[in-house]
C-alpha cells in the first residue's frame, strides 16, 4: 500500500506522497477553503444571524444588517482569497527560484519598494486613503524588484544569490529613506501604522478588480515556468543539459512573483508568514514538484489567511487585530514547529 | 645672566600687571552682577503638573510644547517655539492664528521629538507643556534648564489647561470675556434644549486620519465631553478606570449598531461638510440606511478644537445650529 501512495523521485528529494495522496489532499484542501470562506461570511465582530447572511445573499434588501454581509464581510473574504492565493504562489515560487526555504516574496524588495511608495504618496504627495496609495504600492514593488533583477545581473546571467542580496540592499536603503520621511512627518507616520500592519479591512471589491487581471497573468505565467524550475532545483547545470533557458526562466518567475507579491501588497499591506510558509506546508503534502506546490498553495494560503483573519475579528470583539498581526503570530509556531519535524520539508 | 635677570624682571611686571587686571575686572564684575540684580524681571508662582514654578511676570520669549501651542495662541500668544500640530487641526483655525503659528521655530514632531539645541537657541524665557507624562519625565530636566517650564499632563481638564496657560503665558486679557460668553451660551443652549438633552439618547461618532481603513469610532473625547460634562447631554461613555471609547477602532459593520441610539453627531468642517477623514463612513450604505440619518437625526458638529475657549465656543454654536433642527424633525 505503501508503495503506491509513495515513491522516490530521484536524487535531492525524500520520499514523496504519489498522485493519489496528492489529489486526495487537493480535495480536502479545497473543502476546507470553501468552509473558511462560508464562516469568513457567517462570523464578524457583529452577531448577525444565519438566516440574514442567506437573505443578503439570495434575497438582498436593504436591511441595514444585509449591508454588513454585502458591503463587507464578502468583499473581505474575496479579498483575503485572492490576497492569500497571490502571496503563497509567490512564496512558492520565491523558494524555488532561490532554492533557499527560507525566502519570502519581500526578500527582492517587493515589500520595501511598496512600503516606500505609500511612505512618498502620503507624506510628500499628500494622497489620503486605501484607494490613492495603493497603485503607489504597486508601482513602488514592481520598480524596486525591476532594480533588484537590474543589480543582480551578471554577464553570466542573473545570479539568485547576487539578486538576494542586491534585494536585501535595496531593502535596508528604502527602509531607511522611509524611516527618515515618517519621523519627520506625523501624517505619513500614521498612514504607515496602519499600512504596516497588513489588513483586508476596508478593502471594496472596486479596488481588488483592477489588480485581479496582473494576478492572474502571474498565475499563468508561474504555472508556465513550473517544469522549468522543478529541473533547476536540481542544479543550473543539470537543468541546462535539460534544455531548460535559465535566465528566461528566472525572469519570468521573478515577473511572475512581482506581480503576485507587489499586487497582495498593494491591496493589504505587508502581511508575513504566509509566503515563507504555506510552501513549506505544500511541499510536505505534495513533495517537490512545482505545479503541485503552486495547486496547493493557492488553496493553503487563503485557508491560513481567511483562519487567521476570522481570529482577528472575534479575539479582542468589539475591535478587530489586523490579519497581518495575527498570522504572524499563528504563523511563526507553526513554523517552528514544521521545521523541527523529522520529515521537514526541503527543497 | 643679565638675560636671565631681565627676563625673570619682565615676568614679575606682567604677573603684577596681570593680577592688577584680574582684581579690576572681579570689581567691575562685582558692580555689573550688582546692577543685573536690581533690574532683574519680576517673576509670579504659577502651579503645574510640576509643582509651583517662578515664571517671569511678563514673559516675552515662550515655547510651547505638545497641546498648549493652540491655546496659547488662541489667547492672543506668539510664541517663538512650537512643536508640530497635525495638518487637519492646523486647518481649523483662523487664519491670523496660523500666521503666527508658521512664524513660530519649529521644534519637532512632538513633545519627546524635541531639538533641544534648537529650543536653547532660542533663549525663551518660559517654556510651557502639555504632553504625556511619561514623555514630560524623559525632558524634564533639559527643559528646566534652559527656562521655567510649566507642565500639565493629559488628564488635565481643558478649563483647567486654558487657565494655566493664559496665567503662565500673561495672555489673561480676554480670557474673562471668553468665560464669560461660554457660560452664556451654555446656559442658552440648556434652557432651549432642555426637553431634548433630557430625554435623548446621543452617540458621537469619529474618524481620524490615523484610522485603519474601514474603521471608525465611538468618541468620548474631544468637543463632545463638553456636551456630555457641561450641557448635561446623554453620550456613552467609558467606565471609570476604563480606556476612552474612542480609542477601540470599531470595523464598518457595527455601523449598524448605532441604531439603538436616538441622534448621531458626526465631525464636519466649517462649510458643514463631513470630515474628510470621516466622509468614507458617511458614504457607506449602512449609514445610509441607519435611522437616524434617514430621521435627519444625524448632526454635524464642527469642533475645532477643545483645549481653549476660542474653539469651543465655535463648537457651542454649532451644536446650538444643529440642535435647533431637531425638533422639527422629531
Amino acid at each position: 500500500m505503501t508503495t503506491l501512495a509513495q515513491r522516490h523521485d530521484g536524487p535531492g528529494t525524500a520520499t514523496v506522497p504519489g498522485p493519489r495522496r496528492r489529489l486526495t489532499g487537493l480535495v480536502v484542501a479545497l473543502a476546507t477553503l470553501l468552509i473558511l470562506l462560508v464562516l469568513s461570511v457567517m462570523i464578524g465582530s457583529t452577531a448577525i444571524a444565519p438566516s440574514v447572511v442567506w437573505d443578503a445573499l439570495s434575497n438582498p434588501s436593504a436591511d441595514i444588517d444585509q449591508f454588513a454581509i454585502r458591503d463587507y464581510r464578502l468583499p473581505r473574504t474575496v479579498v483575503g482569497l485572492v490576497v492569500g492565493a497571490a502571496l503563497g504562489v509567490a512564496g512558492a515560487l520565491i523558494q524555488a527560484l532561490t532554492r533557499n526555504p527560507l525566502a519570502d516574496p519581500g526578500i527582492f524588495g517587493v515589500q520595501a519598494g511598496a512600503s516606500f511608495a505609500v511612505t512618498v504618496a502620503v507624506g510628500l504627495l499628500g494622497v489620503r486613503g486605501i484607494g490613492g496609495y495603493m497603485w503607489f504600492a504597486f508601482a513602488g514593488a514592481l520598480i524596486v524588484t525591476l532594480m533588484v533583477l537590474a543589480l543582480g545581473s551578471t554577464r553570466q546571467g542573473q545570479s539568485p544569490v547576487v539578486m538576494v542580496l542586491a534585494g536585501v540592499c535595496v531593502s535596508a536603503v528604502l527602509g531607511g529613506a522611509g524611516s527618515a520621511l515618517e519621523l519627520t512627518n506625523p501624517d505619513a507616520f500614521d498612514a504607515m501604522r496602519s499600512w504596516n500592519a497588513g489588513s483586508i479591512v476596508g478593502r471594496p471589491l472596486d479596488l481588488v478588480w483592477p489588480i485581479l487581471p496582473f494576478l492572474v497573468v502571474a498565475l499563468v505565467l508561474a504555472l508556465a515556468v513550473s517544469g522549468s524550475l522543478n529541473a533547476m532545483a536540481l542544479g543550473d547545470d543539470l537543468a541546462a543539459a535539460q534544455g531548460v533557458r535559465l535566465t528566461r526562466t528566472r525572469v519570468l518567475a521573478i515577473i511572475a512573483l512581482t506581480l503576485l507579491a507587489g499586487g497582495a501588497t498593494a491591496i493589504a499591506g505587508p502581511i508575513g508568514f504566509v509566503g515563507l510558509m504555506v510552501p513549506h506546508v505544500a511541499r510536505w503534502i505534495a513533495g517537490p514538484h512545482q505545479s503541485w506546490i503552486f495547486a496547493y498553495s493557492v488553496l493553503l494560503a487563503p485557508i491560513l489567511l481567511l483562519a487567521s483573519d476570522i481570529l482577528g475579528r472575534v479575539l479582542m470583539r468589539p475591535s478587530e487585530i489586523p490579519v497581518g498581526v495575527v498570522t504572524a503570530f499563528v504563523g511563526a509556531p507553526v513554523l517552528v514547529a514544521l521545521v523541527r519535524r523529522k520529515n521537514a520539508s526541503a527543497l | 645672566m643679565n638675560r636671565n635677570s631681565s627676563r625673570r624682571r619682565g615676568t614679575a611686571i606682567a604677573a603684577a600687571l596681570l593680577s592688577t587686571t584680574l582684581v579690576l575686572t572681579a570689581c567691575g564684575g562685582d558692580s555689573e552682577e550688582t546692577a543685573d540684580t536690581a533690574a532683574a524681571p519680576q517673576t509670579r508662582s504659577v502651579t503645574g503638573g510640576n509643582g509651583t514654578i517662578q515664571v517671569p511676570a511678563d514673559p516675552q520669549r515662550v515655547v510651547t510644547i505638545g497641546n498648549t501651542t493652540l491655546p496659547f495662541i488662541d489667547m492672543g500668544g506668539k510664541p517663538v517655539g512650537v512643536t508640530e500640530v497635525g495638518a487637519s487641526e492646523l486647518a481649523l483655525i483662523p487664519t491670523d492664528q496660523k500666521a503666527t503659528f508658521d512664524a513660530a521655530t519649529n521644534l519637532g514632531s512632538s513633545g519627546d521629538q524635541v531639538d533641544m539645541e534648537k529650543l536653547a537657541g532660542l533663549k525663551p524665557d518660559l517654556i510651557l507643556a502639555q504632553l504625556p507624562a511619561s514623555e514630560f519625565e524623559g525632558i524634564k530636566k533639559q527643559l528646566e534648564a534652559v527656562a521655567p517650564t510649566v507642565f500639565w499632563g493629559l488628564d488635565v481638564e481643558w478649563k483647567a489647561l486654558a487657565d494655566g496657560v493664559s496665567q503662565a503665558g500673561d495672555v489673561t486679557d480676554g480670557l474673562g470675556e471668553q468665560k464669560a460668553k461660554f457660560q452664556e451660551k451654555i446656559a442658552k443652549i440648556q434652557q432651549t434644549y432642555s426637553a431634548i438633552i433630557g430625554g435623548t439618547k446621543f452617540v458621537n461618532v469619529d474618524r481620524w486620519e490615523s484610522s485603519d481603513p474601514g474603521t471608525f469610532s465611538v468618541a468620548d473625547f474631544g468637543c463632545v465631553e463638553i456636551a456630555q460634562d457641561d450641557l448635561g447631554m446623554n453620550f456613552p461613555k467609558a467606565a471609570a478606570g476604563e480606556d476612552p471609547l474612542g480609542w477601540t477602532s470599531l470595523p464598518y459593520e457595527q455601523i449598524a449598531g448605532l441604531s439603538k441610539y436616538d441622534v448621531i453627531t458626526y465631525p464636519v468642517d466649517a462649510a458643514g461638510q463631513p470630515k474628510v477623514s470621516f466622509a468614507p463612513v458617511v458614504a457607506t450604505n449602512t449609514w445610509k440606511a441607519l435611522p437616524a440619518v434617514n430621521s435627519g437625526r444625524a448632526l454635524g458638529v464642527f469642533c475645532p478644537g477643545n483645549n481653549s475657549y476660542g474653539p469651543v465656543l465655535q463648537y457651542l454654536d454649532s451644536l446650538d445650529t444643529a440642535l435647533a433642527t431637531l425638533p422639527a424633525k422629531q
